[in-house]
Formats: structure tokens, C-alpha cells, sequence
């Protein structure tokens, strides 16, 4: 019972402490909440970039191999039976001609080209998907090796696009991640100096504490919790604000970069707020225990 | 009366050979060695500077002495480790002369707030709240704000809050230093109840007519030594009148 009153006393204190720091805890909520709304942001945009990401890679995962005009079908087939037989490869499919057309007519900005044709000049194809986006490249190679392939275009094999995407994919992560370490750290000493404030503010009240006798934790704990919800208060603004802007944003992206696959994705909004709600709230504590631990001593 | 104090043969506070140098290489005690006994009415009376307050605040453990040993009925408060500090605090009543009260707290939290800091119930704290404002005569003002009270009150609410722990042993620091005569004289009558009642009693003090005329333990400090320890002493018998503060 001793327990649960005096922690009653610290909540109350330091709430009342949170609300009479009034200046001080609004700059540091706003700050802390504009800090995680930039880490959220870019969190978003690190999901969305490997959501477009994972689309190209699925698509380039496919490898499309021309067939030149008049390749034996018996050659076709055997190419494509060694072709199944490999480990990397998931699945093999042949494309005639006339299917290569039907797709090449179903998009519209091909319209008038085709008017202009009198014969079918599109060749057929053999599309491989393989496991693995690096294993595309074996493909390609022995696609090129295969007497059937068409000699002018003999596959559709981007290389060196994908791994410059993967590339950038991999740098924009490590800033990230070293901009969201930088944005961690100020945070912290946001709070830190808030908390430093709160307890100039209270020095009186914390002098006759330890002349009573009140404990060194029991005096630090209302700055714990002010921190706490300094913290948490700025991280559930910033959340607010990604929830109400993620969905806009993306039907805007969707609307201008069409051709990009990104969707609006509600599975990763709702562990993002929880996970700032943690770091909020982490942050809020990691500053004020720092903070007390240097100014609140008896 | 609230205080229950045990009696022993033990000396309530023993200062052995203690010097006091701070950061800034002043030297605010030397070689200072003494004994209060149970019970004892004891005044520090010295000029401004003399190292009053540095003992005082040696003797709630604000500062370690550099050289020395201070024991609190037997503690050795050099050697005692930070998270027993609050423990022996609530054995010690400290009463200041800027009576370090909390403005926005009732004369009733105010001496409430030591128990509460405590996680007492609500049923301990009023009875020994009601306990303490009834030894210092404020019972009636107990829903007033330090700022509706005068300074002899407030100083008032300050030793009840220092009785609400029972504590043995009572240290005041110019508790009279704010007050005029007339007022200095009532805090006086209920510091001499409270010893009375079996606590000791060590004031740091500049008030000489109180001194005089209680003629209880005088020890003087000058320049940071003991000049005089005089078993029923007067304030004025070492120190110049020019040096006199009432």
C-alpha cells in the first residue's frame, strides 16, 4: 500500500510538474513531435521506395527470351527443358507470337504503330522466372549461349538498372538510418535540458524533500515521468499527423508517378505508430533519467 | 507533545578532530572536536562566516567533512552510503530561517508533505499532522497559505513539520534570524517545550539576548574553530560588540 501511495504522489507530481513547466514541455513536445514526424516520414518513404522496389523486382525476377523467327520448335523445347531442369529456375513458359501481338496491341499508345503493319513482327518468347533477382543473369547468359535466340534482342535483362536500384536502396538506408540516429540524439537532449528547466523550477520543492527525508528515486521519479510523457505526448502527435497525411500522399503519388507501384498500405502504419509511440516514450525516459541523474542528487 | 525520544549513553552527536575545505581551497572548519549528549539546548554562536552553517550542514550531511568524523547517535555520517542518507534524515528535524516552506501548499500539506514523501496513509498523516500543528499552536491556520501567514507562523509551520517525524535530535539555523524580538522570543518558548519533551536541540543562532538569557551551552566558532564551549554560556563574553547581529 506504501508503495502505490507514494507512486500516486510521484504520477501526480509529476503530471502537475508536466502542465506547470508549461513553455518549456510545449517547445520540447513540438520539437520531439516535429523530430519523429521526420524519422516517421522517412520511414514511410523507406517502405514505400522498397514497396517499388520489391514490384521491380518481382517484375525484372521474370526474364523474357526472344525466339528468333523460324527457330525449330523442337530446338524451342529442348532449350526449355533444360531450362526446368536448372535449380534457380521456378518456372518456364512459352509466348507465341500471336500472344507477344495480342499484348503489344492491348496497350494503346501502340495503336497506331500497329495500323502501320502488315505483318506480325514481334517474336516470341520464352519467360523464365527464376528464385532469385540475382540468378536472372545465369538466365540471361545462357539465353545469349542458345542458337534460338533472336540475335538483335535476345532478352529483356535490365542488370545494371536493378543493381543501381538496389545500390541506391542500400545507401538511402544507411543515411536513414544515420539521420535517424542524429534525430535520436537531439531528442534526447531536448529533454534533458526540459527536464533540467523542470527542476530548477522545483528546486525549492526538491530541497525540502530531501530535508524530510523523501528518497533520491522518489524525488526523480516525477522528472521520469514528465520525461515519459513528454515523450509520448510529441510521439502521438506525430503519429496523428502520419495517419492523416500517409493516405492523402499516397493516392497524390499514385495519381502523378502512376507507373510506380506504390500502394497505400495500412500493415505497416499501425506497427510504425506503435513502434513511435515506444520510441516516444523511450526517448522521454532515456532524457529525463540522464537529466535527473546529473541534477537530482542528494 | 509528539516527540518520543530514547535516551542512551551514547553521545547524540560526537565530532571528531573535523576540518572543512572547499573546492575553492577555503578553509571553513579546522580541527573542530565536540560532544552533545542526549537531551542537550545547545547554541553555535559566532560571527558571520565563522562556520555555523558549514557544520550544520555537515551535521544533516549536505557536505562530508574532509578530514574527521562526525557520528549521529552513532552513525558515522562520512562513511554512510547515499541510500541510507533519507533514513537518517527523518531521524533529524531542520528548521532554517528562511523557514523553506512550499508556497503553494497549506499549512496542513506543508507539514503534511513530509509524511506523504513517506507513502503514509491518510489516517497517519492527519493524526500526526493535527499532532504537530497542536504543539506549535496553528491548528486554527491550518487551511491557510504561507503567504496569509507572518513570519513567526510561518517559522511555526516549519518546526512542526520538523516534529512530525518525532525525530531526537533537532537542528536550527538562525531559526530567528527573520523574526523581530518579540516573535524570536515565542519560536524560542517552543524550542525550549521541544527539548523539554527530551530532544536535543543544536541552534545555530546570532540572537545574543535569547543566548543570554537562556544561559544554556554556548559553543563559540570563530575563523572556523571552537573558541569557547561554556557549560551555561553568554553570546557576548567572546566576540566584540561590533560583531553583533541581533
Amino acid at each position: 500500500m506504501r508503495f502505490f501511495r507514494q507512486l500516486l504522489f510521484t504520477s501526480n507530481s509529476g503530471w502537475q510538474s508536466f502542465w506547470r513547466n508549461g513553455g518549456v514541455t510545449v517547445a520540447a513536445v513540438l520539437s520531439i513531435m516535429l523530430i519523429l514526424l521526420l524519422g516517421g516520414t522517412s520511414l514511410l518513404l523507406g517502405h514505400a521506395l522498397s514497396q517499388v522496389l520489391e514490384g521491380y523486382k518481382q517484375r525484372v525476377s521474370v526474364i523474357s527470351v526472344s525466339v528468333a523467327d523460324g527457330t525449330p520448335l523442337a530446338s524451342v523445347s529442348d532449350f526449355m527443358a533444360d531450362l526446368r531442369e536448372r535449380p534457380e529456375v521456378t518456372n518456364v513458359r512459352f509466348v507465341s507470337k500471336e500472344e507477344e501481338l495480342r499484348r503489344f496491341a492491348s496497350d494503346p499508345r501502340n495503336q497506331q504503330l500497329l495500323q502501320q503493319l502488315d505483318s506480325n513482327p514481334v517474336p516470341a518468347k520464352i519467360e523464365v522466372s527464376v528464385r532469385h533477382l540475382s540468378d536472372v543473369s545465369t538466365i540471361d547468359g545462357l539465353a545469349r549461349g542458345w542458337r534460338g535466340a533472336d540475335r538483335t534482342n535476345p532478352t529483356d535483362y535490365q542488370g545494371d538498372f536493378i543493381a543501381n536500384m538496389v545500390r541506391l536502396s542500400n545507401y538511402l538506408t544507411i543515411a536513414g538510418l544515420g539521420l535517424f540516429a542524429v534525430l535520436l540524439l537531439i531528442s534526447v537532449v531536448i529533454v534533458m535540458n526540459t527536464i533540467r528547466t523542470a527542476v530548477y523550477h522545483r528546486r525549492r520543492e526538491i530541497e525540502v524533500m530531501k530535508l524530510v527525508g523523501a528518497t533520491e528515486w522518489f524525488v526523480r521519479r516525477p522528472f521520469l515521468i514528465e520525461g515519459w510523457l513528454t515523450g509520448m505526448i510529441a510521439a502521438a502527435l506525430a503519429v496523428a499527423v502520419l495517419l492523416a497525411i500517409y493516405r492523402p500522399f499516397v493516392a497524390r503519388f499514385q495519381q502523378d508517378l502512376f507507373f510506380l507501384p506504390l500502394a497505400y498500405d495500412p500493415s505497416f502504419v499501425v506497427p510504425l505508430g506503435l513502434e513511435m509511440l515506444a520510441l516516444g516514450s523511450g526517448l522521454g525516459l532515456v532524457g529525463s533519467f540522464i537529466s535527473v541523474r546529473r541534477f537530482v542528487r542528494l | 507533545m509528539i516527540l518520543a525520544p530514547r535516551f542512551n549513553s551514547r553521545p547524540v552527536i560526537s565530532l571528531q578532530h573535523v576540518w572543512k575545505r572547499y573546492p575553492n581551497g577555503t578553509l571553513a572548519l579546522r580541527d573542530i572536536s565536540l560532544e552533545v549528549p542526549a537531551g542537550e539546548f545547545l547554541f553555535l554562536v559566532g560571527p558571520s562566516g565563522a562556520g555555523k552553517s558549514t557544520l550544520v550542514r555537515l551535521l544533516i550531511r549536505e557536505e562530508k567533512p574532509s578530514k574527521g568524523k562526525i557520528f549521529i547517535n552513532g552513525l558515522e555520517l562520512g562513511r554512510m552510503k547515499r541510500w541510507r542518507l533519507p533514513h537518517f534524515r527523518r531521524q533529524v528535524g531542520l528548521v532554517f530561517q528562511d523557514y523553506k516552506l512550499l508556497p503553494r501548499l497549506t499549512v496542513y500539506e506543508n507539514v503534511a508533505f513530509a509524511l506523504r514523501v513517506l507513502g503514509e496513509s491518510s489516517r497517519v498523516v492527519s493524526a500526526r499532522v493535527s499532532d504537530a500543528l497542536a504543539t506549535v499552536g496553528l491548528e486554527d491556520k491550518r487551511r491557510k497559505y504561507p503567504s496569509e501567514l507572518s513570519g513567526g507562523e510561518q517559522q511555526r509551520v516549519a518546526i512542526a513539520r520538523a516534529l512530525v517525524h518525532a525525530p531526537r535530535l533537532i537542528l536550527a539555523d538562525e531559526p530567528t534570524g527573520n523574526l523581530d524580538p518579540a516573535t524570536a522570543w515565542e519560536i524560542m518558548q517552543l524550542f525550549l517545550r521541544i527539548n523539554a519533551g527530551g530532544a536535543t536541540v543544536v541552534m545555530a543562532t546570532h540572537n545574543r539576548e535569547i543566548v543570554d538569557m537562556l544561559r544554556r551551552r554556548v559553543i563559540a566558532i570563530d575563523g572556523g574553530q571552537v573558541v569557547r564551549d561554556d557549560r551555561s554560556g553568554r553570546y557576548h563574553e567572546v566576540l566584540p560588540a561590533a560583531a553583533v547581529h541581533l
